[in-house]
């Protein structure tokens, strides 16, 4: 059995360890390594099952593991929406 | 001979292999997580298309380093080479390829209209020329700072990362660093981008550097679309398409922004996109960020042992590193080897 973690980037648990395993166990470098949180989402669906691997896999609190930067914008914007706004 | 390096971005890694290579006890400090600096928030441009003898011969070695690294490595760099396209609005902006032409660039000169046979969508009233550079293309920053350390790594260096590294100096020579443990080194490099000036002024070295801050956004993945590399020099646009399918963008940068991602640019920066290739208009921007770097004199990087014994500055790429910064590695590699 497959279990999908980020549907976004289509990762699997398995797939999150071996990044884990091969060095990238920080939560930044786990993120661009695998692309889990840079999907469509931006990790509203997967961070909280990333940090859970990767607190299990290291024995890190989630509170040592922190979160990633949280970039904008919060929801995917078209860019025609974007470019009728007024410049500064 | 031991080698202590300040920043694991490409300039960094790239030393550390070249001199793992030939025998050196190289460690690499990076005080941050792998990526964070300008190696990681790049848009993956490459061109030899500058207004520079030096450049020219740097970014043409670099070429050749790329594919004679992602084969020694064994590491798929994800570069392709589908032309980078220089867009002009005067003859005068065009002159540069007289130069580069002279250095063996294999350049076209393309008036607007002929820029549709490279790339169909593109709206001809923006620019009047443009310079085409078939070998230039997009590399993906972040596998190339994967495979550089993974190479690094297999060659024995050791790669602490979330160090921050102070130079220890003592009479006017390096004796190593500090990270809150010593590290003795013969030779300390400072290849922290950005964060080498500030390095440098705590040394006493005076840096005329500037620190350009950047900002870039990424849209939602589409599939194979857009083959070159495009900047439009009059606007600073430039956009590409990354091997994951992302529209890839932002705005040339500028001194002394701040270091926030700001809603004027994704505006500013839809405005000029959508004008430029007004298909794009409905695709969405996902994610958005900021990238800094430093700059030298005249667009030239810092490249050469400093006045303090053993302290050697690889630094001063501007937005060329990706270009450029393999081949200033070779350099330096075999500079401090013969030092």
């Amino acid at each position: 059995m497959r279990k999908v973690v980020c549907r976004c980037e289509d990762l699997s648990e398995e797939e999150i360890v071996h990044a884990i395993e091969l060095g990238y166990d920080d939560i930044e470098s786990l993120k661009r390594y695998t692309g889990a949180t840079t999907g469509p989402c931006q990790g509203k669906g997967c961070l909280m099952h990333i940090l859970r691997i990767l607190s299990q896999k290291t024995g890190k609190s989630i509170d040592e593991i922190g979160i990633t930067t949280q970039r904008p914008p919060v929801n995917p914007v078209p860019l025609y929406i974007l470019a009728s706004g007024e410049e500064k | 001979m031991n080698v202590a390096i300040i920043g694991a971005g490409i300039a960094g890694l790239a030393t550390a292999y070249f001199l793992a290579k030939e025998g050196a006890k190289v460690k690499v400090f990076e005080q941050k997580f792998l990526l964070h600096g300008a190696s990681g928030r790049n848009s993956g441009g490459l061109t030899a298309q500058f207004n520079d003898e030096e450049l020219i011969k740097l970014a043409l070695r670099s070429e050749k380093l790329y594919e004679k690294l992602q084969s020694e490595i064994g590491f798929n760099f994800l570069l392709r080479r589908n032309g980078y396209l220089k867009l002009f609005n005067s003859e005068e902006e065009l002159r540069e390829v007289n130069l580069q032409r002279k250095f063996g660039l294999k350049v076209e000169v393309l008036q607007a209209e002929e820029v549709k046979e490279i790339f169909p969508d593109i709206n001809v009233k923006v620019f009047r020329f443009a310079s085409y550079y078939p070998k230039g293309g997009v590399v993906f920053p972040w596998a190339v700072i994967w495979g550089l350390a993974k190479g690094c790594r297999d060659l024995g260096v050791e790669i602490y990362d979330f160090k921050k590294a102070e130079v220890v100096v003592e009479n006017g020579k390096v004796r190593g660093v500090n990270t809150g443990e010593f590290h003795e080194a013969d030779v300390v490099v400072n290849s922290a981008g950005a964060w080498s000036k500030e390095i440098n002024e705590k040394l006493g070295i005076k840096d005329d550097r500037t620190i350009i801050r950047e900002e870039i956004c990424v849209t939602e993945s589409i599939k194979p679309y857009l083959d070159p590399y495009i900047l439009h020099v009059s606007s600073g646009l430039f956009l590409s398409q990354s091997m994951r399918g992302e529209i890839v963008g932002g705005i040339v940068g500028k001194q002394n922004g701040g270091i926030n991602s700001s809603l004027d640019f994704l505006i500013r920066y839809a405005k000029l996109a959508t004008n430029l290739v007004p298909k794009l208009k409905s695709l969405a921007v996902l994610r958005q960020w900021v990238g800094v770097y430093d700059e030298g004199i005249d667009g030239k990087p810092v490249v050469g042992f400093s006045n303090v014994q053993g302290f050697y500055q690889l630094n001063g790429f501007g937005r060329k590193g990706m270009s450029i910064a393999l081949a200033c590695a070779e350099k330096a590699a075999e500079e401090i080897l013969n030092a």
